[in-house]
């Protein structure tokens, strides 16, 4: 199967970085991508990542993140607002936060400001919002669902929304949300909306969840847990995982041999040591590529760990360009 | 210099927070290893740990009981996993006076969606089975594994909110949404309100303003005796012998979520006491330039070598950047640098290896330690 060849392609990664990261990212036509995993691996950089990758090869693009990150930073802006700016070409990004959204969407449902406003400022429902379930969530989908369907002049004001969600463990919730509240909710206006988020959400032509992990054992359980859960139960569209800061290859077999002669034979000189280190990080973490791959069934795609880091310069840059070759997207 | 030993021999509980991915749970696991080799009794409870360091603690079922981990001849340590979902269940039903008390709360279709989100009850649950094993353990020190950074607000202010929440006015409104009407307001006037609310139900198609009045009638019965569990474990929180680590690594993402969290904390009067740095390259090695390569060996492995020693350099270089902002905004000393090993941690052979680095004194041996800081 050519899946299995080029998975091991992958794999046996030659020469620098795992240039030849096959084609496998569905993004040609996607409207909506949701970047997620555990926290610290790497989303932001990631999804700004991708955001450029997609501006890049001519698509308006909206890049958006829930709550308050480090988005703006890695996309060369600085703390992004809740209206969207332009940060480079083909490229806006924006920050969300669900007290926000709130307020649209009892607005948009009640359309009367009057009622819209005396029912926030109530106590009671402040209370009942904040406990319904999978109400905060939805506010933050019907933004988004409010951004990919946004047109003016009868033109699509974004091509693609690409949303760095909060880590997996808060986003299940987020992406479980319409069916939760579902179960709650069987008619009106609300129920509507959910139809609505539900049908952008499973349509795989229209949105892609990716996951981003680091070849670390707890990042990798929980990238397969997640995405067993949404691919299965929910029925998301869920892309093949994106392994973030893998560590390069430096050293051949051969080279191998030579180093640990050298270990056995003199002390510990500062090449030694560095050049163990990279080779115990490389192997462990070919290691859980290995039980990714093996668990999902698919090869995932990779991106090279940054010695200084995805926000020194070109780094972000880096990153977009193996995933805009995963996608096969040229400029 | 303050130390680890300095903050943990006048503790009985440490709490490690920190953001998501910073080595939490490996930190308390090493933290509560130590101070059992030295001779205090000790419980570890953690949240979410990796398989390896699940095994090597013995944590195989979920339930909130210790398990005891064996280190040694005579030395042991125990291990409890803090499962935040399921237990509020069983705070209900100690706290019913009755079974049909504890049924119609555990019934409510509401309580069973909102058990796990309302008001921090599983964050309190949490602290609940902390409480306790404070209480009733025995235990010279608890070692406290944490939720990431935002919940980890959520789970040490739980207490209060659930304090807070039993006692307020939207408490109350819940209950019977006509409360927010004047005393002596009108018949009408209840009546259009009810006629709205029911509209509302009706307009958004949310069946929730009836069943949270349920719910929260369901609940009441049982606040008396919540309220004084509640605030018993409050005040434990805020208790001289509780210290909180800030465990944390030297990544720019951090600086701004350090600051941010110890914020928090000392806007709910829980001050950090100490930070730990994980996953540091070990300075001396990377600081001075580029060394002369071994003898004897090929140009071409010799150019592989300097490029591997030079990433790390800058690796480095970026950590030392990092390190000073890091901490500055939290406004509490270092208390140990721990080198970024490389790999999956977990066995208890690791957790000794960690331990050794938080404690820069050679670790006492299991049968002459016993008494620090006692």
């Amino acid at each position: 199967m050519s899946n299995w060849t080029s998975s091991k392609l992958t794999l046996r990664a030659s020469g620098s970085y795992d240039r030849d990261v096959p084609a496998r990212l569905p993004l040609a036509a996607q409207r909506l991508v949701i970047v997620t995993g555990k926290g610290g691996v790497g989303k932001s950089a990631v999804t700004a990542a991708l955001a450029r990758a997609v501006a890049g090869a001519g698509r308006r693009v909206l890049a958006v993140e829930v709550t308050r990150g480090g988005l703006g930073p890695l996309l060369g802006a600085g703390t992004l607002g809740p209206a969207p700016t332009v940060v480079a070409p083909r490229l806006q990004a924006t920050a969300l936060e669900p007290e926000e959204a709130l307020g649209d969407f009892v607005q948009g449902i009640l359309r009367f400001r009057m009622l819209a406003r005396r029912l926030l400022e109530s106590t009671s429902f402040q209370v009942l919002a904040a406990a319904a379930p999978g109400l905060p969530e939805l506010l933050v989908l019907h933004r988004l669902l409010g951004w990919v369907e946004e047109r003016r002049l009868g033109r699509r004001v974004y091509d693609l929304v690409v949303v760095d969600a909060p880590a997996s463990g808060h986003s299940l919730p987020l992406l479980a949300a319409p069916r939760t509240l579902g179960t709650l909710t069987r008619f009106g206006p609300v129920a509507q909306v959910l139809a609505r988020i539900q049908a952008l959400l499973t349509d795989p032509s229209r949105t892609l969840v990716c996951l981003v992990t680091t070849p670390e054992e707890l990042a990798v359980r929980e990238t397969i847990e997640l995405h067993r859960e949404l691919a299965g139960p929910l029925g998301l569209p869920v892309a093949p995982p994106i392994v973030n800061a893998l560590p390069p290859r430096r050293f051949g077999r051969r080279d191998e041999a030579a180093l640990a002669r050298l270990e056995a034979t003199g002390g510990a000189h500062a090449y030694l040591v560095a050049a163990r280190y990279q080779l115990e990080r490389r192997r462990r973490a070919l290691g859980q590529l290995t039980a990714l791959r093996r668990a999902l069934h698919e090869p995932a795609v990779s991106l090279p760990f940054l010695f200084a880091g995805p926000e020194a310069p070109g780094g972000v840059a880096r990153l977009a360009a193996d995933l805009a070759a995963a996608a096969g997207l040229t400029a | 210099m303050t130390t680890i030993d300095g903050l943990l021999e006048r503790r009985r509980i440490v709490f490690c927070v920190g953001s998501g991915g910073v080595g939490k749970t490996t930190t308390a696991a090493a933290l509560a290893v130590e101070s059992a080799r030295r001779g205090r009794k000790t419980a570890v409870l953690t949240v979410d740990p990796a398989p390896r360091l699940k095994d090597a603690l013995g944590l195989d079922t979920l339930d909130a009981r210790p398990r005891r981990v064996p280190l040694g001849v005579g030395v042991h340590l125990d291990a409890v996993l803090l499962d935040v979902r399921r237990t509020f269940d069983e705070v209900v039903r100690g706290l019913a006076a009755t079974p049909e008390q504890a049924r119609a709360v555990l019934e409510n279709r509401l309580y069973q969606n909102l058990s796990g989100t309302l008001a921090g009850t599983a964050e309190y649950t949490a602290v609940e089975i902390v409480f306790r094993l404070a209480e009733e353990g025995g235990y010279d020190l608890l070692v406290v594994d944490t939720p990431p950074a935002r919940h980890v607000v959520d789970f040490l202010d739980a207490p209060r909110r659930l304090l807070a929440l039993l006692d307020s006015r939207a408490f109350a409104i819940l209950k019977d949404p006509t409360v927010i009407l004047p005393a002596s307001g009108s018949r009408l006037a209840h009546l259009v309100l009810s006629a709205v609310l029911r509209g509302l139900e009706r307009f958004t198609g949310l069946e929730l303003v009836r069943e949270v009045g349920d719910f929260v009638r369901a609940i009441e019965a049982l606040t008396g005796a919540l309220r004084a569990r509640v605030t018993a474990a409050d005040a434990l929180l805020r208790a001289d012998g509780t210290a909180l680590v800030l465990v944390t690594a030297p990544e720019p993402r951090l600086v701004d979520e350090n600051t941010r969290l110890t914020r928090a904390l000392a806007g709910l009067g829980l001050p950090v006491g100490g930070i730990i740095v994980n996953r540091m390259l070990p300075r001396a090695l990377f600081a001075g330039g580029t060394p002369p390569p071994p003898d004897g060996l090929a140009p071409a492995l010799v150019a592989r070598l300097r490029r591997a020693h030079a990433e790390l350099a800058t690796l480095a270089a970026r950590q030392e950047a990092v390190l000073a902002p890091l901490v500055e905004g939290t406004a509490a000393p270092v208390l140990a640098e721990v080198p970024l090993l490389p790999g999956d941690l977990g066995s208890l052979a690791d957790l000794e290896a960690i331990a050794r680095h938080l404690f820069p004194a050679p670790a006492a041996a299991p049968d002459s330690a016993g008494r620090v800081g006692r």
